[in-house]
C-alpha cells in the first residue's frame, strides 16, 4: 500500500523538543546554550579515541584510589 | 545559646552515653533551637518533634539498660528532605512529589539509624535540589543566619543553616554541582563531598545520577570523619557504590600534615573577586604555617571542564524530569523549569562525548594537575557572599549566566568526581565564606587530617546574626 503523503511532508523537520511548552525567547536561549556547549563537545570528540568508554571514569577512580 | 549547641555529634554522643545529658534533653534543646533558626531562616520543611522525642525516650531507656547501639546513640540530627524514609513522602523541595510513601529507608538514612542517630526534622532544599543559592520559588527562599538578606547557598540550604546555627551538629546533603560546598561556605561551616560512589545513592532523589554525590555538612571535621566511616561502603541497591575498603577516618584524623603539598592554580583563582583571592591566600598562609608545602598546579582549561560537566548534567537532569516536565510543567517553579528544559536541546552525541571523555580527562588531571601536589585549593564562591535579591533571577534570561557564576568553582569538580573538603575562611567579624580542598580519588582521610589541623587554628563557630 502506498502512502498519499509526499516524501517531503513525511520528513518535515520538527522543532527540537516541540513537546515542551516553552515561550520562543526561552527556547531560543536554550538552543543557543546547547550550541555553545556543542562546540566544546565537537572539539573534545576530535581528541577522543574510538575505544573511549563511559565506564573509563569509574575504572580510573578505582585504579588511582589513595590507600 | 546552650553548651549543647556547640558540641560535635561525637562529643554529644559521648555525653549521652555517659549520662551527663539525656537524649530527651538534647533532643528538646535541638528542637527548640531549630525552631528559632527556622523563624530566622526558613530552614525547616517538616518538624518531627513528637516522633523524635519518642525515639529519644527509647534511646535513653536503651542506654540505661546498656543495650544502646551505634556511635551516635540518642543524638538528634536533621537532614535535607530528599532521602527516602520508610512510610514517608519526601518533599524534594517541590510541589511534585512521589505518589506513595517510601517502602524502605534510603541507604544513608538506614546507616544513620543503625548508628543510633535520631531525626528531628526534614530540612529545606532548592526545588529538586536544582539550584545553588538557597532560592526556592515553590516553598520559599532560605535565609542566611549570619545576615538574613544574604543567600544560604544551595541546594542543601537547610542543612547548612541548621548546622551553622547550632541546631544540629551535622546533617546529610547531596552535591551534583556544588550543593554541599556552597551552603557550607555561605554559612561558615565544613562539608565533605566524597569521591563519586563512596556513599550509596540508593533512595536519594536523583538529580543527575552521573554526578550525584551524597555527603555531609558539619561544624566539626571529626563528625565528617565519624559519619563518612559508617556511611561509606558497597550497597547492592546502588551498583555505582564503591567496593573499595573504607578507611578508619577517625583513627587517621591526626595523621601528620607536614610536607603535604597544596597546589595553587593562580590563573584559575585569578578569575575570582579580589576579596575572594585574598581569602584563599589567607587560608594558604594558615595551611603553610601548619607545615603544608605550597606548590603551583594547573587544571585543564577551566571553561572546557565547565562545558563538559554541563553536557553531562543538563541532559541527565532533563531525563530525570522528562515525564513531569511534559505532564505537569506548571507545577514547577520558574527557575527549575527553565533549567530542566535546556537538556532537551543537547544532542545525545554531545552528551555521550562528555561522558566518554570523563575517564580521559580525570586521568590527565591526575597525571598533570596532581603531578607534584597532593591536594589543590580553590575558592567555592567566586564573589563575596551575595544577597538574595542580587541573585533573584527566577527563570529569566539571566539564569544560566547567574547560576554559572555561582557554581563556577564547584561544578567542574563534579565532572572529575574527586573528593572535596570545605573549610570556612576566618571571618574577622564579617560575613562567612569558604574554600575547597580537592584531593585525589578516595583521599578523604588526608583531607580530614588537613581539616582537623586547620580547625585547631580556626575553630568552628556558631552563627549569630550580624544583620537580621
Amino acid at each position: 500500500m502506498t502512502s498519499s503523503k509526499t516524501p517531503q511532508a513525511a520528513t518535515a523537520p520538527e522543532e527540537t523538543a516541540a513537546y515542551l511548552d516553552m515561550p520562543p525567547e526561552r527556547r531560543a536561549l536554550a538552543k543557543a546554550h546547547a550550541a555553545l556547549l556543542s562546540k566544546t563537545a565537537g572539539r573534545i570528540a576530535l581528541e577522543l579515541p574510538m575505544s573511549a568508554d563511559v565506564d573509563d571514569f569509574r575504572r580510573v577512580l578505582a585504579e588511582r584510589a589513595m590507600p | 545559646m546552650t553548651d549543647l549547641a556547640a558540641l560535635s555529634a561525637r562529643a554529644l554522643a559521648r555525653a549521652i552515653r555517659d549520662k551527663k545529658v539525656s537524649s530527651v534533653e538534647a533532643t528538646k534543646a535541638s528542637i527548640q533551637r531549630l525552631q528559632a533558626c527556622h523563624e530566622l531562616t526558613n530552614c525547616i520543611i517538616t518538624l518531627e518533634a513528637d516522633e523524635a522525642l519518642a525515639a529519644a525516650k527509647a534511646a535513653d531507656a536503651a542506654i540505661a539498660k546498656g543495650t544502646a547501639k551505634g556511635p551516635l546513640a540518642g543524638v538528634p540530627l536533621a537532614h535535607k528532605d530528599m532521602f527516602d524514609r520508610k512510610g514517608k513522602i519526601a518533599s524534594w523541595g517541590a510541589n511534585i512529589r512521589a505518589d506513595k510513601p517510601a517502602g524502605a529507608d534510603s541507604a544513608a538514612i538506614a546507616r544513620f539509624k543503625a548508628a543510633g542517630a535520631l531525626q528531628i526534622a526534614a530540612l529545606h532544599l532548592a526545588e529538586f535540589a536544582y539550584g545553588p543559592t538557597g532560592h526556592n520559588y515553590v516553598l520559599g527562599h532560605a535565609r542566611n543566619p549570619w545576615d538574613t538578606t544574604r543567600i544560604t547557598g544551595g541546594s542543601s540550604a537547610g542543612t547548612g543553616v541548621a548546622v551553622a546555627y547550632g541546631a544540629i551538629p551535622a546533617g546529610l546533603g547531596s552535591d551534583t554541582g556544588g550543593s554541599l560546598r556552597l551552603p557550607a561556605a555561605c554559612c561558615g561551616v565544613t562539608s565533605i563531598k566524597p569521591t563519586w560512589g563512596r556513599i550509596s545513592r540508593a533512595g536519594a532523589m536523583p538529580l543527575a545520577p552521573a554526578l550525584d554525590t551524597v555527603g555531609l555538612i558539619a561544624r566539626h571535621i571529626e563528625d565528617l570523619a565519624l559519619m563518612l566511616g559508617f556511611l561509606a561502603g558497597p550497597d547492592p541497591r546502588d551498583p555505582a557504590a564503591s567496593t573499595l575498603p573504607v578507611p578508619d577516618y577517625l583513627a587517621r584524623l591526626d595523621d601528620p600534615v607536614k610536607g603535604v603539598r597544596i597546589g595553587i592554580d593562580a590563573a584559575v583563582i585569578a578569575e575570582a573577586h579580589p576579596e575572594v583571592q585574598r581569602m584563599v591566600e589567607e587560608v594558604v598562609g594558615i595551611l603553610t604555617k601548619l607545615g603544608l608545602a605550597r606548590a603551583d598546579c594547573r587544571f585543564a582549561d577551566w571553561q572546557t571542564l565547565d562545558h563538559l560537566v554541563q553536557l553531562v548534567q543538563l541532559p541527565d537532569a532533563s531525563a530525570a524530569h522528562a515525564a513531569f516536565l511534559r505532564s505537569r510543567p506548571n507545577d514547577y517553579g520558574p527557575q527549575v523549569r527553565a533549567r530542566a528544559e535546556v537538556g532537551h536541546f543537547i544532542s545525545a552525541v554531545d552528551h555521550l562525548t562528555a561522558l566518554r571523555a570523563r575517564g580521559m580527562v580525570l586521568e590527565s588531571t591526575l597525571r598533570d594537575t596532581f603531578k607534584a601536589v597532593d591536594v589543590a585549593i580553590l575558592p567555592i564562591l567566586a564573589d563575596p557572599l551575595p544577597t538574595i535579591a542580587e541573585l533573584d533571577v527566577s527563570g529569566g534570561p539571566k539564569v544560566q549566566a547567574a547560576m554559572g557564576r555561582v557554581v563556577k568553582y564547584t561544578r567542574p569538580i563534579n565532572y572529575l568526581g574527586l573528593p572535596t573538603l570545605t573549610l570556612p575562611v576566618p571571618r574577622h567579624g564579617g560575613l562567612p565564606n569558604g574554600i575547597q580542598l580537592i584531593g585525589k580519588p578516595f583521599a578523604e582521610a588526608q583531607l580530614f587530617a588537613i581539616g582537623q589541623a586547620y580547625q585547631r587554628e580556626v575553630p568552628p563557630e556558631i552563627a549569630w546574626p550580624l544583620k537580621a
